[in-house]
């Protein structure tokens, strides 16, 4: 096989991890969401840890993409 | 009154749509007479000029590199906006701040609002630190969106033969320059016939690229944070608070059981080292990302899609700098509470 084909196969296999990520901020977003539905009142509290939660999952995510960069564009 | 406000805005707003749809319809002509193309996409910053010196310990070359050219604006951009707008503003004696200096009020009382919610009596500590962190990655993120940065810049022959070897900078590269400062010719990304001219428009480096992009200055500031972190927690609770990392209290108090309590401090100070990983590479990867999204997105859908694509990168680069600041504030505020009394006063 070609380097410059296995590095593309690479680095689509690289960002496979980014189903785990996009499985978590989708459990978080539906937590946030149903707990705002039951308490409308503390929506700002529930948005702000959200949010927090969502940035922590999302960094696996970005993780995966910083991998499947380096493969693309430094080796 | 309100009959007389809503019938200007609604001139306005008038006015404005054919504005807008008049820039459209000039950008489709624009796109299809001078077809955009990639920027040539690497991972470590650009050299823009030659050893300027050598550090003194190390020995080491010191080059500019278009980061730190982009952190440096940042910094000037910051304190200009500080001595020059905000400071006149407080010094006026106004009590109601309108235009820039109410947005720079709004988010740092938002920033202050977050740290005395979490940190209670230390926010008067930790809020520079997450307002200073937050303000200068703010700034350095939102200067990838400037027109211009990433896209003008010189011609560099080493970067050229870099994209391809094929080309000779000196014979082949036939574009013209933007303008000429001095000996400097300097030229921007853009439209450019056959492959060998497109190499070479391709290997212009950029004057200013945004600091994010660049891992050196991500991972600067993680250190710059996790430091202070120690500090604010030696600060707080003197040498106990190492007491998290190296638990021999709990080796001696509780023989057999305290053997866990050691081995979960041994596993604190890995966590407490992957924090400077985990802040860096999680803006880096946004803001690089970032980045890569408007040069594919400018050049497969010229027209209307980047702004899309433009509205997106500001809400990451606003949310990215209040995640670095928010988290560097919690890890701090813990940092401050003693572990040992907590569990003291649960039982």
């Amino acid at each position: 096989m070609e380097a410059a084909a296995a590095k593309l196969i690479g680095a689509g296999i690289a960002m496979i991890g980014a189903m785990g990520a996009g499985l978590g901020v989708g459990m978080a977003a539906f937590g946030g969401v149903q707990g705002i539905a039951r308490n409308p009142d503390a929506a700002s509290a529930i948005q702000t840890n959200m949010i927090l939660g969502i940035v922590f999952t999302e960094a696996i995510a970005i993780y995966c993409l910083v991998v499947a960069m380096l493969i693309l564009f430094v080796f | 009154m309100a009959n007389n406000e809503q019938a200007t805005r609604k001139w306005k707003y008038g006015v404005n749509r054919w504005v807008i749809l008049a820039i459209i319809v000039v950008s489709v002509f624009a796109a299809g007479m001078y077809p955009p193309m990639r920027p040539h996409i690497q991972l470590p910053a650009e050299y823009l000029t030659g050893v300027l010196f050598q550090f003194p310990g190390t020995g080491e070359d010191f080059r500019l590199t278009n980061s730190m050219v982009a952190t440096l604006l940042a910094d000037v951009l910051i304190l200009g906006l500080a001595i020059f707008v905000i400071g006149p503003a407080l010094r006026s004696g106004k009590q109601v701040f309108s235009g820039i200096v109410g947005v720079v009020e709004a988010l740092l009382e938002l920033i202050y609002n977050l740290t005395e919610g979490t940190a209670g009596k230390w926010a008067k500590t930790i809020f520079p630190w997450f307002a200073t962190i937050t303000l200068l990655v703010l700034v350095a993120n939102w200067m990838e969106l400037i027109p211009g940065v990433d896209s003008i810049g010189i011609l560099d022959e080493h970067h050229i033969e870099h994209i391809d070897h094929s080309v000779n900078p000196h014979t082949d590269c036939a574009i013209n320059p933007l303008f000429t400062v001095g000996e400097t010719q300097v030229y921007s990304v853009g439209y450019a016939e056959g492959s060998q001219v497109a190499a070479c428009a391709a290997g212009i480096v950029p004057f200013v690229r945004a600091a994010a992009t660049d891992l050196n200055f991500t991972i600067a500031l993680a250190i710059i944070a996790f430091l202070a972190i120690q500090i604010i927690g030696v600060r707080a609770q003197g040498l106990g608070y190492f007491e998290k990392f190296l638990n021999f209290r709990a080796l001696f108090a509780k023989p057999g059981m305290g053997i866990i309590d050691f081995v979960v401090g041994i596993f604190e100070i890995v966590s407490e080292f992957s924090k400077i990983i985990s802040f860096s590479f999680r803006l880096f990867g946004n803001i690089f990302a970032g980045m890569v999204l408007l040069f594919v997105i400018g050049t497969l859908i010229p027209v209307a899609a980047q702004t899309g694509v433009l509205l997106l990168e500001f809400a990451v680069g606003l949310i990215q700098a209040l995640v670095f600041g928010m988290l560097t504030m919690i890890f701090m505020a813990q940092a401050t509470q003693s572990h040992h009394a907590e569990e003291e006063g649960h039982h």
